[in-house]
């Protein structure tokens, strides 16, 4: 009995010959990789951007400060949609009050079981409170939620770019806007905001901030007006220096004089850096 | 230059979304609302049509900070003449130096411009002056020419200001001018068309290379009111009293000259028209009267008198009528200035405390506030913003105190200063220019007392006067 469980024991099982037969199998496939690389590259091919390359040029892209073109805009974030000053996604709506229907009128025949001054008076309570529920539900107001990557008004500046040596370019389109075709009153207007922004009001402690955006109109005669915050930066003082860096401008000068438009909206950020 | 603007309608978006809302109907009301589509179809058309036009009556730009606030980099090449005559050196040199004193431009040397000489629009290849080396965003360039022989004939001017950044619209600026030929008009046409491209290009502030500076020169033993152009040329004597003369302020409007006289003995404040070329009539109040000040309207005039004993300030209407008493504390009181924005403001130097300081108080002599804590510091002159007052400081004064007699401007909001005039000299009365970028100052820099300006910074020292001794330099309105 002891020793028939003993040889049960001793008996081993060969793995020699397994891990023989998988080395040689690992081998085959790895020469195997090897000599589809190998074959692969004797095949005719072309080599990109390569100074020997058979066919095609580099290409090389070059920026020249023309105009600049109204590309479509990137799909920039929307910078943090929940702590903006927009109102959300959803709305609150006021709670629908059951309209009680009106009391059925009286039949005459059964005047006499009812005392006819409560029933007006009923009627009267009841169609009061029917007007004043409607009068009070609120009017619908109109979704003001800002759509995803239509919020954060960041901008690259795009220009003309041209391809070297190739013929094709991008022009700019005919009616292409204000900056385009005043892009010297953009200038005047960027470097005489610049100039009356005053640093040292925003508050020492603050290292850095995000933008704040203003918006205003420029009159005709060159007058900022409805002098607006579109989005704080956080930072209350930079706010408000953005804010008196407007109010210290008179006048921008007159708009262009070929300018047919009574007004031009302006969208100014404030960056902050110390 | 990087700048980015979107000329776009956020309304034809959420115009777009609503004339598409209206056009879903659904599949069984297809048929019944199958002729109202037809009626629906055309107002839908029309609304596409309208909507660009709607989005165009705002334009957009979207700018910001950041971006570099360098100076316009100008080109402006001599004008296209026939004959290189002497009106056309004087108007090139005339145009060149008011852009490069403007403050605004990074004028480029004339060395690096191309050879072919713009003289029109058709001329102009934007190309060569875009690139390097000129490497210039604005173009000032035109033609001149002057009929007849140079004593007699008309000068005509044309000039153009082009973008040369833009080749689909470069035009900013067209203009022509036409005067009797001579040097001066040349000067004056030079003067103008500087001002216009100034004024354009610097955010609707107007040039001031037509303005004039007054001032005070000795000569002998008496001392009169002279005038000149804000660079110094032209130089022409005012006053012929016989007298002493000093600290002239022109009136707002240009047309009077209030000064200080002892043709009549003491001090006391004189009033010239500037038109009629004569003394006008202004009462005289006894004691000492000293420093006039216009105010923006023209309407008061406030000055420094004694003629109630200690000197205070007082203000009277422009006749010199209805005297009012502003100050009242014992000390001198001398040398008020108007806040020229609101004319609800006085700035004046105060020896209340001692050594003269500047003082701020309103216009009917209530909140007084001390400006400077130390020191020596006269004559202020308040900036046309209304932001800042320039005035003339010697912050370590006393004996054996290395202090020096220096110009400062002051943020009158945040009391925050920085010197302008360092080294040598003593420097003083300095006075704003109208567009607020230049200051016109008195410094013994070169040994005797001569007029100098620069610009608001403290850069861009210019020697105005160089003859004779020249002090108390005022700057005109406009």
């Amino acid at each position: 009995m002891r020793n028939r469980r003993q040889s049960i024991f001793d008996e081993r099982e060969s793995w020699q010959g397994p891990v023989a037969v998988s080395t040689t199998l690992h081998a085959a496939f790895f020469v195997l990789i090897l000599m589809y690389g190998a074959y692969l590259s004797h095949l005719p091919h072309e080599s990109w951007g390569s100074a020997t390359a058979s066919s095609g040029d580099a290409l090389s892209v070059s920026l020249v400060s023309q105009a600049a073109i109204p590309l479509p805009r990137p799909a920039v974030q929307t910078e943090n949609i929940v702590a903006n000053d927009s109102p959300g996604l959803t709305q609150s709506k006021p709670k629908e009050i059951p309209v009680p229907e009106p009391l059925a009128i009286p039949i005459p025949a059964r005047e006499h079981t009812r005392k006819p001054e409560k029933i007006r008076e009923k009627i009267a309570v009841a169609a009061a409170s029917t007007i004043r529920d409607t009068y009070r539900a609120p009017p619908p107001r109109e979704s003001n939620v800002v759509p995803f990557g239509r919020g954060g008004p960041v901008d690259i500046p795009y220009k003309v770019f041209s391809l070297g040596g190739s013929a094709a370019g991008i022009g700019t389109p005919s009616d292409s806007g204000f900056g385009s075709r005043y892009g010297w009153y953009v200038d005047v207007v960027r470097r005489k905001v610049s100039e009356n922004w005053l640093k040292y009001e925003v508050d020492p402690a603050i290292q850095n901030a995000r933008r704040v955006f203003i918006t205003f109109d420029i009159q005709r005669n060159g007058q900022p007006e409805n002098v607006q915050i579109e989005q704080t930066s956080g930072v209350p003082s930079l706010d408000v220096s953005a804010v008196r860096a407007l109010q210290r401008i008179d006048t921008f000068g007159p708009l262009p004089p070929d300018y047919s438009g009574r007004q031009v909206s302006v969208e100014f950020w404030f960056e902050f850096k110390r | 230059m990087s700048i980015n603007y979107v000329s776009s309608g956020r309304q034809s978006f959420d115009d777009l979304c609503r004339v598409q809302a209206s056009n879903t109907v659904t599949a069984p009301a297809m048929k019944k609302y199958f002729s109202a589509l037809f009626v629906l179809l055309p107002i839908a058309a029309a609304f596409f049509a309208l909507a660009p036009a709607s989005a165009a009556q705002t334009d957009w730009i979207r700018t910001g900070t950041g971006l570099g606030v360098e100076r316009v980099r100008i080109a402006v090449p001599d004008f296209k003449t026939p004959s290189t005559s002497n009106f056309s050196q004087v108007f090139d040199q005339t145009l060149f130096n008011d852009l490069k004193n403007a403050g605004i431009f990074d004028v480029v040397s004339k060395s690096l411009y191309p050879l072919a000489v713009p003289g029109s629009p058709a001329e102009i290849k934007l190309d060569a002056w875009n690139a390097e080396p000129v490497n210039a965003s604005m173009v000032a360039f035109g033609s001149l020419s002057s009929g007849g022989d140079n004593s007699s004939g008309t000068l005509t001017v044309q000039g153009w200001l082009f973008d040369a950044r833009n080749s689909q619209s470069p035009q900013v600026l067209g203009k022509q001018y036409s005067e009797p030929a001579s040097e001066e008009s040349a000067r004056l046409i030079a003067h103008r068309f500087a001002d216009e491209i100034i004024s354009r290009l610097g955010g609707g502030i107007a040039g001031i290379a037509e303005s004039k500076i007054y001032f005070v020169r000795a000569g002998g033993r008496n001392k009169e009111i002279w005038q000149m152009d804000y660079d110094g040329a032209n130089q022409k004597q005012i006053t012929r009293l016989g007298s002493i003369s000093l600290s002239p302020r022109v009136s707002p409007d240009g047309s009077r000259l209030a000064f200080t006289t002892f043709a009549r003995g003491g001090p006391d404040i004189a009033m010239y028209s500037l038109e009629l070329g004569r003394m006008l009539s202004f009462p005289r109040f006894g004691g000492a009267n000293l420093s006039a000040a216009w105010t923006r309207d023209g309407s008061k005039i406030a000055f420094s008198s004694s003629m109630r004993g200690d000197t205070e300030i007082y203000v009277v209407d422009s006749s010199g009528s209805n005297p009012r008493r502003l100050t009242t504390s014992r000390g001198p009181d001398v040398s008020p200035v108007w806040n020229p924005k609101t004319d609800a403001q006085i700035a004046w130097v105060s020896g209340r405390n001692g050594l003269p300081e500047i003082f701020l108080m309103d216009a009917d002599g209530a909140g007084v506030q001390r400006l400077t804590e130390a020191g020596y510091a006269v004559s202020p002159s308040w900036s046309p913003n209304g932001q800042f007052l320039a005035f003339s400081w010697n912050r370590k004064y006393g004996p054996g105190a290395p202090g020096g007699q220096d110009i400062y401007v002051m943020d009158v909001a945040t009391r925050r200063f920085i010197q302008l005039t360092h080294g040598s000299g003593t420097n003083d009365f300095p006075s704003w220019s109208p567009d607020g970028r230049h200051l016109v100052f008195q410094s013994t820099h070169g040994g005797v007392d001569h007029i100098w300006s620069m610009l608001a910074d403290g850069t861009q020292l210019h020697q105005l006067t160089m003859s004779g001794r020249n002090s108390q330099p005022n700057w005109s309105f406009k």
